[in-house]
């Protein structure tokens, strides 16, 4: 079966998509989005409402189902080659590199994920897996995104079957040993595959965000370099002290700003403004001080001064009292 | 029906136990099948034996329709080496097939006292569930204390639940509704 891939060296990335199904022929193994590896059996036509139409034939390999897809609607579904053997084993070095934070916000991760698994070929399959199993460690996924992660694990699972010859069995051993290795395995990586980027979705939604954000700024005619504090609530993330420097930068030139949201992010960077924007939206109920951009802002310096002294009172109340006695 | 076939000897009460957990879990009717052979054309040149291939060609009873068999053995088991490495085998199950094997090589010692027999038996259910789980087309699960789990994980708990589940048990139940014939 590895031989059957006769164009190795586009097979498997998003750009190796079948684009003209004269580049067929019956026999060849391909890739349907959220259907699975299926072979293509031939070109039938049809009459359907009175229009003769040229149809693909496939078999799902899995169970045999026939898949037929219209001639024209071929370079539109993102039908694909299954991955080389090369391209798999970077997908594994993926899999066992460290996980980075899910996205938290379900909308954006849900719209992501499945765009992934319609136009990131088996990489994005792989990212949807990890970015899900990471969330996994941290709370049980719901019932729609439980089924979304076996349902991409099942693609994942059978297109690594097909890519290293291998029965689905041992290609879900091999995922999961990269995923969960034993106590104290540790591999030799190298750098994954580049990851996939999605940007269709985004440029339409990050400049709306990023809108409603700067709006309620300007309205309340806020300036960031007066108020100390927004600085440092923004900087309680991750990278305390490198986005404290940044805030301080981000307030003077706001043009490059707006002009870098614009344009449609990579992954990499819109995850971490992913992150930051929800919370600034929502305002979940722990994470509200942290995140309220306005009004918190006039009150702050003084809030800060409450909020300081019975941290500061109360082991100095606790100390002549009754503990410092047991001593 | 699942049907126990042991690849070696086995103690007949660890079996009953066996057969009552796999019930349980599937609600099928589970069945020992008796003894076979091991089939020697599955060793491999370190001493172990090549889980697909054992699975393959093992003697197995007459299955009829959904029937699935499950090889128990005291041997170790090895898989092809994948890109990162050999992952360690507990077992291996075709997947939405008919064959699946157990090792108990890995399995802690059974040892002799009631308790330590009483936790070799839920660790030799629980991975007897994992591997027919896997012939009813189920997935490896994230969750620590379903029988699905990866059995190397090191999220797995020391004592593990030989138990699915609700997202594996309704989905192995469904599997099993569609497939009764």
């Amino acid at each position: 079966m590895k031989g059957q891939n006769p164009r190795p060296e586009d097979a498997g990335s998003p750009e190796g998509l079948i684009t003209d199904a004269s580049a067929l022929r019956p026999g060849d193994r391909v890739v349907y989005p959220n259907q699975g590896v299926c072979r293509v059996t031939g070109v039938e036509v049809k009459e359907i409402a009175g229009q003769k139409l040229e149809l693909l034939r496939m078999e799902r390999e899995e169970d045999g189902a026939a898949v037929m897809v219209p001639k024209p609607k071929l370079s539109s579904i993102g039908l694909r080659r299954v991955a080389t053997r090369d391209y798999v084993e970077g997908v594994f070095h993926f899999l066992a590199a460290q996980a980075d934070d899910p996205e938290l916000d379900w909308k954006i991760r849900h719209r992501d994920n499945a765009d992934r698994l319609i136009t990131g070929g088996v990489l994005g399959i792989a990212e949807v897996v990890k970015g899900l199993h990471a969330l996994s460690r941290i709370r049980p996924l719901p019932t729609k995104e439980r089924e979304q992660y076996d349902s991409s694990r099942h693609l994942l699972v059978a297109e690594i079957s097909a890519a290293l010859n291998v029965t689905p069995s041992i290609a879900e051993d091999y995922v999961d040993f990269a995923l969960m290795p034993p106590a104290g395995t540790t591999f030799k990586l190298k750098p994954p595959p580049t990851p996939v980027e999605l940007p269709v979705r985004l440029a339409r939604r990050r400049p709306v965000a990023k809108s409603e954000d700067d709006i309620s700024l300007d309205e309340l005619g806020l300036e960031l370099d007066a108020i100390p504090e927004i600085g440092e609530a923004a900087g309680e993330g991750e990278e305390g002290a490198e986005e404290k420097a940044e805030g301080a930068e981000a307030a003077a030139p706001e043009g490059e700003g707006e002009a870098a949201a614009e344009v449609a992010p990579p992954r990499a960077a819109r995850k971490g403004k992913a992150e930051a924007a929800p919370r600034a939206k929502k305002e979940p109920p722990g994470k509200k001080a942290k995140a309220e951009p306005a009004p918190k802002a006039k009150k702050e310096p003084a809030r800060k001064a409450k909020a300081e002294k019975p941290a500061a009172r109360k082991p100095a109340a606790k100390k002549p009292a009754g503990r410092g006695g047991k001593k | 029906m699942i049907r126990i076939v042991t690849l070696g000897p086995f103690d007949d009460t660890d079996i009953a136990s066996l057969s009552r957990t796999l019930y349980q879990a599937f609600g099928l009717g589970t069945e020992f099948a008796g003894e076979k052979p091991l089939p020697a054309s599955a060793e491999t040149d370190d001493g172990r034996y090549d889980a697909e291939k054992l699975v393959r060609e093992a003697q197995s009873p007459r299955l009829i329709a959904d029937d699935k068999v499950l090889f128990l053995t005291g041997e170790a088991l090895a898989l092809p080496p994948g890109p990162l490495g050999e992952p360690p085998a507990w077992g291996y199950a075709q997947q939405g097939g008919a064959r699946a094997v157990v090792s108990v090589k890995r399995l802690p010692a059974r040892g002799v006292s009631e308790a330590s027999i009483e936790a070799w038996r839920r660790r030799l259910a629980r991975e007897a569930i994992h591997f027919v789980g896997h012939l009813w087309e189920l997935h490896h699960c994230y969750d620590g204390r379903c029988a699905m789990h990866p059995s190397w994980s090191p999220n797995l708990a020391a004592n593990p639940d030989a138990d699915l589940c609700n997202f594996c048990r309704e989905k192995s139940e469904r599997k099993v509704r569609l497939a009764k014939t």
